[in-house]
């Protein structure tokens, strides 16, 4: 028995089946996530490794070099970047899509236990990350304190940090400009001197001091006494009253030296929130964990922890990613009640029936619902992709329930009983309905096959179009009859009452029917000039193509902007903090739509986490701006980004800076990167330079940079190794020795409440800020004597990188671009043609990438889709036409849907980004459907014995409700997603665009075209085949009482 | 006894076995999905794309008094709408087992 006699007697069962349906999506859309895309980071580990000490130059090639070449070999390893600077080295290795980050991760650390060994012996224990560097952090804080201030730290990593690190795909969470309380021992040298002492001396002689040691245990008559000597101290006061050494009898107290200072950390970084000063807290995700849930997750575990804080220590939000997202989803989700409404309306326009509408309407629930079991089955989340492809999905799933719907509604409408007629009626179309659904799938299924980025943003698209409608076709031949089968009555007279409504809507059908067909009647008298004039259209618009501009994903406003100023190289942190304050007032005057502001100038503790993420150092200012929502202010974030930028330039201390906006979510900006391979630095820096200021000519290209920052001015000692040997030194302890007096060296901690605090003995900073100063430095020689360092060595300066990058295990300088006012495309290809017109020095080797590498890599992967999709899709109907005309002349639509696209982006100034070329894509789909629709029909009137032209004019007739039902319902569907505002909507609307104007032009070219080309290709068809019938039987002819053929 | 054969729009089948039951017409033979023409107005049915439609035929063999109640049951039928399709042809029964 077949499916749809099944579902109609029982229609209990049929009703169940579909309940449970539903139940099951309401569950699983309760515990679907949400996200902005679908996760699209390519899974990525950060190894971060401490040298302290160590320049940029010397990690380079005693830490990262060793590592990358170990880590090179860790399987699926796409790529592989670094960045080392002073006393740090970060290597970021991207993965290919879709691996075990954790099997990932295990390898990394075996690779890295093999290689520490090669490793100089100071180097810290490497760290994995699972994230990526690039990656904006999730979630800011600003955390402002009084009398908890010094003891913050402590407070905020006890009660706050270490709970949310607990929180499951949690990468990091770290504070940015937190007081350290430290304990400095600062010495004078001269006084030392004095005393015949040396700072090493200090050090060691706290370090004896300040120990607790266990001594054996001492059995006295019954007991048992365990021994301790205890000589730590209970507080920093009494360092100063050290004994460090006897001197002509006397004891040398610590205070006699040195000066012990119980403070903070000194502070290279000066953080200002909404012009207060503070602290920042920010936390990252795991690469590939969901942000809404861990942000969340954070700000849920806060509330709860903020409880237990001392009462002046206040935790305000900065910024947080997910609010954006939620708003993008929501927005979407709103837009797609829009679409459902107007689908609604449509139908129930065409129908002209209440109840018909309703039993169309089901379909629409079930198959969304089915996406959401889909999304939840595979751990999917809600996101822009998922819920476009809902939205594109809406104006089909309805179509194949109005096909049976009518033809039940025709069998009802001739008097059979609503049992019989939607069984057989049913099927009449059921093997029709299909065959269309396929051709969409045909389009929709080779989404899923992609690769690569594009691969991971329209797989979900692909299955979730594809599901919905072959889940609408199932509940097209199963719930569809069953529905009508309960719904409707058996009419006896075949003219039904019009209502109002319903007589205008018949009127409006008549007269459009009647209008169609005249000029049907004489385009089929001007075939040639139809067509003739359909091409010239068609390259007309190839032509507008080029005023078009590209870009890689359309950018979205999420009401954020970072600014990040260098100023002159070197510069103190006192001084950088001015310009900062400047820049604060600037904005807090000119752009009143800034809600909060986070400015931080300098940099923190080097080695910090802090210089993973920024840019920092001391001439360096990070400003973190968040805006009210789009709907609540005029100015966009580019209109206010392009103000500030000349603003920017408005201030004289800025050397270069870049303005950028969001770019969350693991998306990179619009940018062209040209990537200059090349070891030594002076060429590749003079090379960069030189690039950088042809690409700034460009017309159309903003934020020009140069990744390699500017030569640092750095201080060095050159020793004279004959000096040294004579004194009976070496560099190591000369460098040691600098190190101790300069850096400090850490002889010991004091613990106090369990918390330990670093002791740090070094030179006054009075003793220590000059070159001078420098070669003073005295040294113990061998023979005990003191040597001042110009005796054996030279202090020079000199310029070096502060920091060294590379990528592929090269060294890099990435210059880059955002095209303003041009597309990235061109942007890109500009910049091509410099590069070619330079010569590029010895051992040079220059590639472009950034975004633009990702474009085009996109765009190469649709023309592949597109192709799959034509070639599929031509399968698909040659095979139910059994013809391999017919599907030609079904796709002479299909240029025409891209023809629309174009004159839509052109028209309403929309990019043509990988979205919009989706779109286009997806076009090929609904567009062929339409044509299929008026071909079967011509088809189905010649068969039944109408002439050439007759059958289309019949078909056409016939066939213009059904075709502009089906048009409007997925136009009217996309409307919503191309005219929507608000967050987000960058993203869909493209897609919209393209849908709305493909599907509009492609519409109007497959009413007129379509059955013109029919007519050109098909004019002796038919009779061809009945003169070859007759042909078979000739000897029919030759017997005389057989009669006459007719 | 009067063969009657029915021959019919498949949609009209429930109207046929309720028509028998009411006419206490008990015995009866049937072929699903067949295909057939009208002689002068009647569409194809032939269960193809061009023409998706199927008939039922039902013969019953009837005593002759039953016969103009059968047919003007089954002409009330067609009148419904004549496009849907039902016809009935009677024969003589010359013997039977």
């Amino acid at each position: 028995m077949s499916i749809y006699k099944r579902a109609v007697e029982r229609p209990i069962t049929t009703a169940m089946v579909f309940t449970g349906i539903i139940v099951m999506g309401i569950y699983s859309i309760i515990y679907i996530p949400i996200a902005l895309f679908p996760d699209m980071e390519p899974p990525s580990v950060t190894v971060m490794t401490v040298y302290s000490g160590a320049g940029a130059s010397d990690i380079e090639k005693n830490v990262t070099r060793p590592m990358e070449d170990a880590l090179n070999t860790v399987e699926n390893l796409k790529e592989i970047s670094s960045v080392s600077s002073d006393n740090l080295s970060v290597i970021n290795l991207e993965f290919e899509w879709g691996i075990n980050l954790d099997e990932a991760t295990n390898e990394i650390r075996d690779v890295l236990d093999l290689v520490r060994n090669g490793l100089p012996e100071d180097v810290e224990r490497p760290t994995i990350f699972k994230f990526n560097t690039s990656m904006i952090p999730i979630l800011f804080y600003a955390v402002t304190a009084d009398e908890s201030y010094a003891g913050l730290d402590r407070i905020l990593e006890d009660q706050i940090i270490n709970p949310l690190n607990r929180i499951e795909g949690i990468g990091s969470v770290s504070l940015i400009g937190t007081p350290e309380r430290r304990i400095y021992v600062e010495v004078d040298p001269v006084r030392l001197a004095a005393w015949n002492l040396t700072i090493e001396q200090i050090g060691n002689a706290i370090r004896a001091e300040n120990m607790n040691l266990p001594a054996g245990n001492l059995k006295m008559g019954m007991m048992d006494y365990q021994l301790r000597v205890e000589g730590e101290f209970a507080e920093s006061r009494e360092l100063g009253e050290l004994v460090v050494s006897q001197f002509g009898g006397k004891s040398v107290l610590l205070r006699d030296v040195a000066q012990v200072r119980d403070s903070l950390k000194d502070m290279s970084i000066i953080e200002r929130i909404n012009g207060r000063k503070g602290m920042r807290m920010f936390v990252m995700k795991q690469s590939g964990a969901n942000t809404v849930r861990i942000a969340q997750d954070v700000k849920d575990a806060i509330s709860e922890l903020k409880a237990d804080l001392p009462p002046d220590v206040e935790i305000r939000e900065i910024l947080d990613t997910s609010v954006f997202i939620n708003q993008s989803v929501n927005n979407l989700s709103q837009t797609m009640l829009w679409a459902i409404l107007f689908v609604i309306i449509v139908v129930r326009f065409f129908l002209g029936k209440w109840r018909a509408t309703f039993i169309v309407m089901i379909a629409i629930p079930i198959s969304l619902i089915v996406a959401f079991i889909y999304l939840f089955l595979i751990g999917g989340t809600l996101n822009v992709i998922s819920l476009s492809a809902m939205a594109i999905a809406l104006g089909m799933v309805v179509d194949d329930a109005i096909v049976v719907l009518e033809n039940i509604s025709r069998h009802v409408e001739r008097g059979t009983s609503a049992r019989e007629a939607s069984i057989y009626a049913t099927n009449e179309v059921w093997l029709a309905v299909i065959v269309t659904t396929m051709v969409i799938v045909a389009v929709f299924f080779p989404l899923t096959l992609l690769g690569g980025m594009t691969g991971v943003l329209f797989t979900q698209l692909g299955w979730i179009v594809t599901i919905t409608v072959v889940t609408s076709t199932t509940v097209a031949i199963t719930l569809t009859p069953m529905m009508s089968s309960k719904l409707f009555t058996a009419r006896r007279e075949k003219t039904r009452r019009l209502s109002g409504i319903n007589n205008f809507i018949e009127t409006l059908h008549t007269r459009m029917a009647d209008a169609y067909e005249t000029s049907m009647r004489n385009a089929l008298l001007n075939r040639k000039k139809v067509l003739a004039a359909s091409l010239l259209v068609f390259v007309a618009s190839l032509l507008l193509l080029n005023f078009v501009s590209t870009e890689f994903m359309p950018e979205a406003d999420e009401s954020q902007i970072r600014i990040t100023a260098e100023l002159t190289t070197g510069l103190r942190v006192e001084e950088a903090d001015k310009v900062a304050r400047r820049m604060e007032s600037i904005v807090r005057e000119r752009y009143p739509e800034i809600e909060i502001m986070a400015i931080s100038s300098g940099s923190d503790d080097a080695g910090g986490m802090l210089s993973m993420f920024m840019q920092t150092g001391s001439n360096i200012v990070n400003q973190m701006m968040r805006l009210v929502p789009v709907t609540e202010r005029e100015r966009s974030v580019w209109d206010i980004m392009s103000d500030m930028r000349a603003q920017l330039d408005g201030i004289p201390e800025i050397v270069s800076y870049s303005v950028s906006s969001g770019g969350g979510e693991g998306m990179s900006r619009n940018t062209v990167d040209v990537e200059i391979y090349g070891y030594d630095f002076d060429v590749t820096s003079r090379f960069a330079a030189d690039m950088e200021a042809r690409i700034a000519s460009i017309d159309g290209a903003e934020d020009v940079q140069v990744s390699r920052k500017e030569d640092r001015p750095e201080l060095q000692i050159t020793l004279d190794r004959k000096k040294l040997a004579e004194n009976g030194l070496n560099t190591a302890m000369v460098s040691n020795a600098v190190r101790n007096r300069v850096a400090g060296l850490t002889t010991s901690v004091l613990r106090e409440e369990g918390y330990e605090y670093d002791i740090v003995v070094r030179y006054d900073e009075r003793f220590r800020n000059s070159i001078s100063d420098l070669e003073d430095i005295a040294l113990v020689n061998a023979a005990g004597r003191l040597v001042p360092l110009s005796e054996i060595g030279t202090v020079d300066e000199y310029w070096n990188p502060p920091s060294i990058e590379r990528k592929r295990r090269e060294r890099v300088v990435t210059v880059s671009a955002v095209p303003a006012g041009i597309s990235l495309g061109d942007l890109a290809g500009s910049i091509r043609s410099i590069i070619d017109e330079t010569d590029l020095p010895a051992g040079v080797t220059v590639n472009v990438g950034g975004a633009y590498e990702d474009m085009a890599d996109s765009f190469t992967d649709l023309g592949l889709l597109l192709l799959l999709s034509l070639i599929l899709v031509f399968l698909v109907m040659a095979s139910q036409f059994e013809s391999f005309v017919m599907p030609f002349v079904i796709m002479f639509s299909i240029p025409f849907a891209f023809t629309g696209v174009i004159l839509a982006l052109f028209l309403t100034g929309t990019t043509l980004s990988v979205i919009a070329g989706l779109g286009a894509v997806l076009l090929i789909g609904i567009v062929v459907k339409n044509g299929i629709v008026l071909i079967d029909y011509i088809n189905l009137m010649r068969d039944r014995g109408q002439t050439l032209d007759e059958a289309i004019i019949a078909a056409c007739r016939s066939r213009l409700r059904p075709v502009l039902m089906t048009a409007m319902t997925t136009i009217l569907a996309m409307l919503p997603l191309a005219l929507s505002g608000g967050e987000g909507a960058e993203t869909w609307r493209p897609m919209g665009v393209a849908l709305v104007g493909g599907l509009l032009f492609s519409t109007a070219v497959t009413l007129i075209l379509i059955p013109v080309v029919y007519a050109l290709f098909s004019r002796r068809g038919e009779r061809d085949k009945l003169q070859k019938l007759r042909e078979k039987f000739t000897f029919l002819d030759e017997q005389q009482e057989c009669g006459e053929a007719s | 006894m009067k063969a009657v054969m029915i021959t019919y729009n498949q949609t009209l089948n429930d109207k046929i076995e309720f028509i028998l039951d009411r006419l206490d017409i008990r015995g009866f033979t049937r072929w699903n999905e067949i295909d057939g023409r009208g002689s002068e107005t009647g569409n194809p049915r032939m269960g193809t794309h061009t023409w998706p439609e199927r008939n039922d035929a039902t013969l019953v063999v009837i005593p002759d008094d039953k016969v103009d109640a059968l047919l003007g049951c089954i002409r009330a039928v067609d009148e419904l709408n004549t496009g849907v399709g039902i016809r009935a042809f009677v024969w003589n029964v010359e013997r039977s087992y």
